[in-house]
């Protein structure tokens, strides 16, 4: 299904889907952030400081309470999320690549209810790029492309005083069709537009990683590199690239106790992060990965070597948000272009 | 203002004269136009060294790191490590060897005095549209250099507001100084925002907090970037003690978790209270953690707040001089509070 909407008629679609929480981008606090839609929505973000990876996988999730009274067994309550519906407008296509990759990790070998209760209720309608959002944009040379519909349930192109609009699932169609009349049909003049908007999206000139076929190679005969460690130099070793990543899946579970006597609690997921000194921290106090140098291969080769390797498709986006975010210039195109050219 | 050149050619004699070990300072980034943190190792390497208004990095953090790996591997090299501080890394410096982390004659300071100039600040520069390639002082003016052609902007409309306020932007503790030393600068009011932010009632002003805290996403950017946070065990670990083979496994059993991983409010608010606290009289305003904060959450407020008490109750500024006992490592005897005599 593909249509054409004025850009003046979102709101009333908006209005139009009901059952449905609406989230789209907005500013708080100098912050770009998915927010409860309240009023107008403009779509003109660059992008969000966090990817909306969070509707689905929340950074705390609980899994079940327990409750242990004396003599008795333990009592043991799952609690399922009860997520509302969402559809969240303007995601940028490098974080509708992002939710594929989420899904290949939670909701294909293995299906995580928990993933699954949340994901089955978001539906994403994304906004292409007409041109890079920012200075470390390098879908194209992962594999992604600032037009791409890859995970997206609607993808819309700004043609400046209207939008095309294309349903690509089923509930993508029924979003649409619950906008109804709003909804006009595409002339040969909008395609044509179409098409030019988004061959000039792809021709803008963006950060690359070079020859990203062989990369996963090369990451593993570089896996002994000292220049893992030359990197990483100035790595602080906080969480900023990972936990605003569109596709950084590791968690811990730990059980918060809420009483001691009886004992209560609730057994708890929540994000972890691989550049913490305690992600690998062994229970005898070994660290495999003590340096941050080490932290900072496991971070590159996930991204680029063991998830091709596990799912054919590199996890990394290509968002930049790693990049930008980093306050010490830790810059993954840098660190994979430089240690794939040293490998030869 | 400094030449780029002077910062160069003080890094490449110390390290051909086998003076120092390395150079902490600062290079071109490949994120934009932003200066990265870079140790160098040979005086070949010294002209990677720059200087210009995105030096924000506080390096002291470096000299922290430095320590820990020395005592980690076991070595006390004689020669000291050289760093690049601006007035307030220096400050920071000055904490560092007041709570004896490491001897004055373990680090060797090359002062740059940022008069006359300060540091950007990256988000002054993006509300206003801003993607620059490169920032140069020109007088009060800041110049950018972008695809649009030269912009050019008073200086203290994008400077960081530490700059703004900050009344010693000349190192006082050196071995080097680079720059002009004219005391006076006065371009804002110190605590301008925390002034404006009490004339709030306590409910706003918690409403404020709760909202703040709430996007707290615990990435512990602010615990990391910060010199001052070098304690072996830090409280919002998972691990509360530095475990080791000889932990048994009823101690790990038995630790006390002060704060849960979960990023919700008591949690948060927990953290950033405890890290301000821990801060009160240490913290030089160097404002690294309000910076490197992903979802901008006013840290400054919070330290600021201690910062200014600690000066009303005890006339004490952190990282004035070296010789003076640290502030929570002394008492007076004319201490009003009875509970310490």
């Amino acid at each position: 299904m593909e249509k054409i909407l004025g850009k003046t008629q979102i709101d009333g679609w908006i209005a139009a889907l009901s059952g449905y929480e609406i989230l789209a981008p907005a500013v708080e606090d100098g912050i770009w952030a998915y927010k409860p839609v309240n009023g107008e929505v403009r779509l003109d973000h660059g992008n969000t400081t966090q990817p909306p990876k969070g509707l689905s996988f929340p950074q705390r999730e609980v899994f079940f309470s327990f409750e242990q009274i004396k003599g008795e067994p333990p009592r043991l309550t799952q609690k399922l999320p009860d997520a509302p519906r969402r559809a969240v407008f303007g995601v940028r296509p490098c974080d509708g690549c992002g939710a594929v990759r989420m899904d290949k990790v939670f909701n294909d070998h293995v299906v995580d209810n928990y993933y699954q209760a949340r994901r089955s209720n978001v539906a994403y309608v994304g906004l292409a790029c007409n041109k890079p959002q920012g200075s470390n944009c390098f879908c194209l040379s992962v594999g992604g492309s600032p037009v791409s519909s890859e995970g997206m349930d609607v993808l819309m192109t700004d043609l400046g005083d209207r939008y095309f609009v294309a349903a690509l699932t089923e509930t993508g169609k029924a979003l649409m069709a619950a906008g109804g009349k709003l909804f006009s049909e595409p002339a040969a003049a909008d395609r044509k537009l179409l098409e030019q908007t988004h061959a000039e999206a792809v021709a803008h000139p963006q950060r690359a990683v070079n020859n990203l076929d062989t990369v996963p190679a090369k990451l593993k005969a570089s896996f002994n590199s000292p220049l893992w460690e030359e990197l990483a130099r100035a790595c602080i070793g906080c969480g900023v690239c990972t936990f605003l990543c569109p596709t950084c899946h590791c968690f811990d579970i730990n059980d918060e106790n809420t009483s001691a006597s009886p004992l209560k609690g609730n057994r708890v997921r929540t994000w972890d992060n691989c550049q913490f000194p305690d992600f690998t921290m062994h229970t005898s106090g070994h660290n495999p990965r003590e340096s941050l140098g080490s932290r900072l291969r496991q971070r590159v080769s996930h991204k680029f070597r063991y998830f091709p390797e596990n799912f054919g498709m590199p996890q990394c986006t290509g968002c930049g948000r790693c990049i930008t975010e980093c306050s010490v210039g830790i810059d993954i195109v840098t660190v994979v272009n430089k240690v794939t050219e040293h490998a030869g | 203002m400094i030449a780029v050149q002077d910062i160069r050619d003080t890094a490449r004699d110390l390290l051909a004269k086998n003076e120092v070990r390395a150079v902490i300072g600062y290079r071109r980034g490949t994120n934009g136009m932003f200066a990265e943190p870079v140790v160098i190792t040979a005086a070949e390497q010294a002209d990677q060294l720059v200087w210009d208004p995105t030096c924000f990095h506080n390096l002291s953090l470096y000299l922290v790191e430095d320590r820990k790996f020395l005592k980690h591997v076991k070595q006390n090299p004689d020669l000291p490590i050289a760093i690049v501080a601006k007035g307030c890394d220096a400050r920071a410096i000055v904490v560092l060897m007041q709570e004896h982390y490491f001897e004055r004659k373990n680090v060797y300071v090359i002062g740059v005095s940022c008069e006359g100039t300060g540091m950007l600040d990256e988000r002054k520069l993006a509300s206003r549209g801003i993607q620059a390639s490169d920032a140069a002082f020109d007088g009060d003016d800041l110049v950018f250099a972008t695809a649009q052609g030269e912009q050019r902007i008073p200086a203290r409309e994008v400077m960081a507001d530490r700059c703004l306020e900050c009344r010693t932007p000349c190192p006082k503790e050196y071995d080097a100084l680079l720059g002009e030393d004219k005391t006076g600068r006065e371009l804002a009011e110190p605590f301008a925002a925390l002034k404006r932010f009490e004339e709030q009632d306590a409910v706003e002003r918690w409403k404020f907090w709760e909202r703040q805290f709430d996007r707290c996403i615990r990435c512990f950017a602010c615990r990391s970037v910060c010199p001052m946070c070098y304690c072996d065990e830090c409280v919002v670990d998972s691990i509360s003690f530095p475990v080791n083979a000889q932990t048994s496994a009823e101690e790990k059993a038995n630790r006390v978790r002060w704060i849960e991983r979960s990023a919700v409010r008591s949690e948060n608010i927990t953290y950033h209270m405890t890290r301000a606290i821990h801060l009160a009289g240490r913290c030089v305003d160097c404002n690294e953690c309000e910076r490197v904060c992903p979802v901008n959450i006013p840290l400054r407020l919070l330290n600021n707040k201690m910062e200014r008490e600690a000066r009303e109750q005890f006339g004490y500024e952190p990282g004035a001089s070296v010789s003076v006992p640290a502030l929570v490592a002394s008492f007076l005897d004319s201490d009003p509070g009875k509970f310490i005599r």
